[in-house]
């Protein structure tokens, strides 16, 4: 469903990602990792058309981000950490906008069930302005669950969110992948990533290394070492720590 | 204490004029500066180097007298507003690093209270600086009395307004114990409020039986200067005398009592005891979350303008998104911030027009509507000129860029179209005797239908191509374009603006040109085989040229605004 193919993206002389390629199947939730500027951000921005990418390409469910953007957008949600909303709009605005966007003809009883799971029944006619910042992450995520998106790409979920937010992300999120959705999960929080993913790629200083499951992780003779905890192997992998 | 929040703001100060000096690093901003220079120096300094002429002279002291009067009334006005108005923001804005660092140190509220008049200081001296220089003194003893009694007028106002926020804060939070401990101001207003009322009401049988502007304005001036009237209106009239004073005598001997009154502003807003800290806190917080956000505040959600299908093109989607903002952010306030334009209109347009009230009120619809179509695209930005700092998110929609554009620029269009061809539909049907007096008049009035016809097709064909042009610099250049509610500031940033107007004019005029071109062929042609003036099919063409036109510049900027870079669009300071 996602297959990034020798992605390259610098600014300048800076080289952000360096010639890395992943796949993502549907029903696999991939973890997303490494430390800061490793080159996440850009990659997920390149994923969405956000950013052209320098060099390789990008294909979501067979369309090419840059050749036939509108083909692959329309099979892809964004979650990104900080949710932009639009200060005017109400939570159910906001849904229906999407909705037009995505060509979502049943948005009503589409929104009612997705409000119901992120906890925001009886939000449906407030302002950004009148949200908490959880709230706003979870408006952001219903309008990107809205679409039943083929691939789904999460940047650092769980920011803001209360420990039955955490929860219920977590499950939507899984839920997702169960269902069949390609998912990619980029965070900082490894619990989340050990718990949720089935399968993790590291990327570092723009590279891949390493693109397994947590279970090859551990028997890797290079990893083993380190550990048997997610934590323990991250940092061997990104810095030889262990 | 005071030594803190002098370092605070000369660092403040200091750091900024660093950034903005560092910035003239880039080009951009090298050329705004030379731009902004240039416009300094030609629109002020080279004119108040020239002495005035005895002409001059006499004008000046003639127009002195009706300009302390309107000086007077525009204060009037402004603490009336502040008294009867909800204030939009709370007295004391502070900032979210002022909240995070100072509510939580050991400072009094009476410190924090003078932190802001210290902070606004540079503000208000700038102020006034350039508002001396736009004024042009005829000599520099004029310069520096204008500039010391501006500053006290400014000071004096600024003093004010925090002051009734603060009893208004005090109202709310105490109800009936609070209206109980502020009756002695509240009773001074109601009184002043009043004494004016009832001084209007006496003189209505007079005033109203006036025939024109001219004697109307002398007879309220001298209503001013009588009776109750003069006694609300003195502390006004004292402010205005300062920097109005037309020599040094005349200064000092208007000094003692604005200096009063700024005095007894300071002590009064001193003496506030409202607990503004949650009130600021909150305010600072939504500037923050609202730094890219409409510059006004929003309301509460309402009636959207239609029911959006749920299916459609996108254009109907991003066109119901930015029309819903519009009914969001537009309040009663911005319509009253219009009256004094319509009524200075309708006050000429009865002076010039022979069909009394109507007239006069088609009068004033003209020049609005002239004003709607030239002015709206630059102030209804509710297109690209918002939504560029959301950039990403535009980006993630599976829409082509040219459909986001086109979506984008339906709604000022609309807006503004419909307030134009309002005012024009007023202006028709109410000027019957506008024109009448004059052969010119009467030619006009003979074709009123097809002017007004031919002015309904093309002010929507020129807004469109200007909001098309607006978006087009915001899309090219999009570090250029003040985007959102952020803006830059300095005299650099002001000479971009200034380059970015220049170069809207430009497109505008040449996106014009086509179909002009194309409708005088088409007219002169039409008159040589008919030997009639036609009208409005010259105007269609125009129409349809700049038509076909933006739409053929929407698909080019809809290509630009795929390969557009969020990072381009930089955040302002």
């Amino acid at each position: 469903m996602i297959d990034v193919q020798h992605l390259t993206k610098t600014y300048g002389a800076f080289t952000a990602v360096d010639d890395f390629s992943f796949r993502v199947r549907p029903g696999e939730v991939v973890g997303l990792i490494g430390p800061n500027g490793a080159g996440k951000t850009s990659t997920l921005r390149c994923l969405v058309g956000i950013q052209s990418p320098s060099a390789g390409t990008i294909t979501i469910g067979g369309h090419d981000i840059v050749q036939a953007p509108v083909e692959a957008k329309r099979l892809l949600a964004f979650m990104a950490d900080e949710p932009q909303l639009f200060e005017y709009l109400t939570v159910m605005e906001h849904l229906r906008l999407t909705a037009r966007l995505y060509r979502v003809r049943d948005v009503e009883p589409r929104a009612k069930l997705l409000l119901a799971e992120l906890q925001l029944t009886g939000k449906e006619h407030a302002l950004p302005a009148e949200l908490s910042r959880g709230m706003k992450q979870k408006v952001a995520i219903a309008c990107g669950l809205l679409h039943e998106p083929k691939a789904m790409l999460f940047d650092e979920p769980l920011t803001g969110l209360d420990p039955l937010g955490i929860r219920h992300m977590k499950e939507t999120i899984v839920a997702r992948g169960r269902s069949g959705a390609a998912v990619i999960v980029s965070s900082h929080l490894l619990h989340l990533v050990e718990e949720i993913c089935t399968r993790i790629v590291i990327i570092d200083h723009g590279k891949k290394v390493a693109d397994a499951t947590l279970a090859e992780l551990k028997a890797h003779p290079e990893l083993a070492a380190a550990g048997s905890s997610l934590e323990q192997i991250f940092l061997a992998a990104t810095s030889g720590e262990a | 204490m005071v030594g803190a929040f002098l370092y605070l703001t000369a660092c403040s100060f200091k750091n900024r004029l660093r950034r903005r000096l560092q910035r003239l690093r880039e080009p951009r901003y090298v050329i705004g500066l030379v731009v902004g220079l240039l416009y300094f120096y030609v629109a002020f300094f080279r004119r108040s180097g020239r002495r005035h002429s005895p002409a001059d002279v006499s004008a000046i002291a003639a127009i002195a007298a009706p300009m302390q009067f309107l000086g007077s009334l525009f204060l009037l006005g402004t603490a009336v507003i502040a008294w009867l108005w909800p204030a939009g923001r709370p007295p004391l804005p502070f900032t979210r690093a002022d909240v995070q660092f100072l509510f939580t140190a050991p400072v009094t509220r009476r410190q924090l209270v003078h932190y802001m008049l210290w902070r606004s200081q540079i503000a208000i001296l700038f102020g006034s600086a350039i508002a001396t220089l736009v004024m042009r003194p005829g000599s520099l003893a004029g310069g520096w009395t204008l500039m010391a009694g501006l500053w006290v007028v400014l000071m004096t106002v600024r003093l004010h307004l925090m002051g009734v926020a603060l009893r208004r804060l005090s109202l709310v939070a105490h109800g009936a114990t609070g209206l109980a401990r502020q009756w002695l101001p509240l009773a001074v207003v109601l009184g002043a409020i009043g004494a004016l009322v009832a001084s209007i009401v006496n003189a209505w049988p007079k005033l109203s039986a006036l025939a024109g502007g001219d004697e109307i304005f002398s007879e309220l001036q001298r209503l001013a200067g009588e009776g109750a009237a003069a006694v609300v209106l003195w502390p006004f009239r004292a402010l205005v005398r300062l920097p109005a004073a037309a020599s040094a005598e005349a200064f000092w001997a208007a000094l003692p009592a604005a200096l009063a009154l700024l005095a007894l502003n300071y002590v009064w807003v001193l003496q506030s005891d409202a607990a503004f800290e949650e009130a600021s806190a909150e305010h600072a917080e939504q500037q923050a979350s609202r730094r890219y956000a409409p510059r006004a505040a929003v309301r509460g959600p309402g009636a959207t303008p239609f029911t959006l299908a749920p299916d459609g093109p996108p254009e109907t989607a991003i066109l119901w998104k930015n029309l819903i903002l519009v009914g969001r952010y537009l309040s009663l306030r911005t319509v009253v911030r219009l009256l004094p334009l319509i009524i200075v209109f309708a006050v000429i347009g009865r002076n010039q027009a022979a069909g009394g009230v109507t007239a006069a009120i088609a009068a004033a619809c003209l020049p609005l509507a002239a004003l709607a179509v030239l002015l709206g695209p630059q102030m209804m930005r509710n297109d690209l000129r918002q939504d560029l700092a959301r950039l990403a998110l535009l980006k993630t929609w599976p829409v082509r860029g040219a459909a986001i554009v086109r979506g984008q620029v339906l709604a000022p269009t609309v807006v503004v179209t419909a307030v134009a061809w309002l005012l024009l539909l007023t202006a028709g049907f109410l000027g019957g005797g506008l024109t009448q007096g004059s052969r010119e008049g009467s030619a006009f009035a003979a074709h009123r239908v097809s002017f007004l016809a031919a002015g309904i097709v093309l002010a929507p064909a020129v807004i469109l191509s200007q909001v098309v042009v607006q978006n087009g610099l915001a899309v090219l250049f999009p570090a250029w374009v003040a985007v959102g509610a952020s803006r830059s500031r300095g005299i650099d940033a002001m000479g971009q603006r200034l380059l970015m107007i220049a170069g809207m004019l430009f497109a505008l005029a040449v996106s014009l040109i086509p179909g002009v071109v194309a409708a005088v062929a088409f007219a002169f042609v039409a008159y040589q085989v008919t030997g009639v003036i036609l009208i409005l099919l010259p105007a269609f063409i125009v129409a349809l040229a700049v038509a076909g036109e933006c739409w053929l510049a929407v698909e080019g900027l809809g290509r630009v605004l795929d390969r557009t870079d969020p990072s381009a669009v930089e955040a302002s300071e």
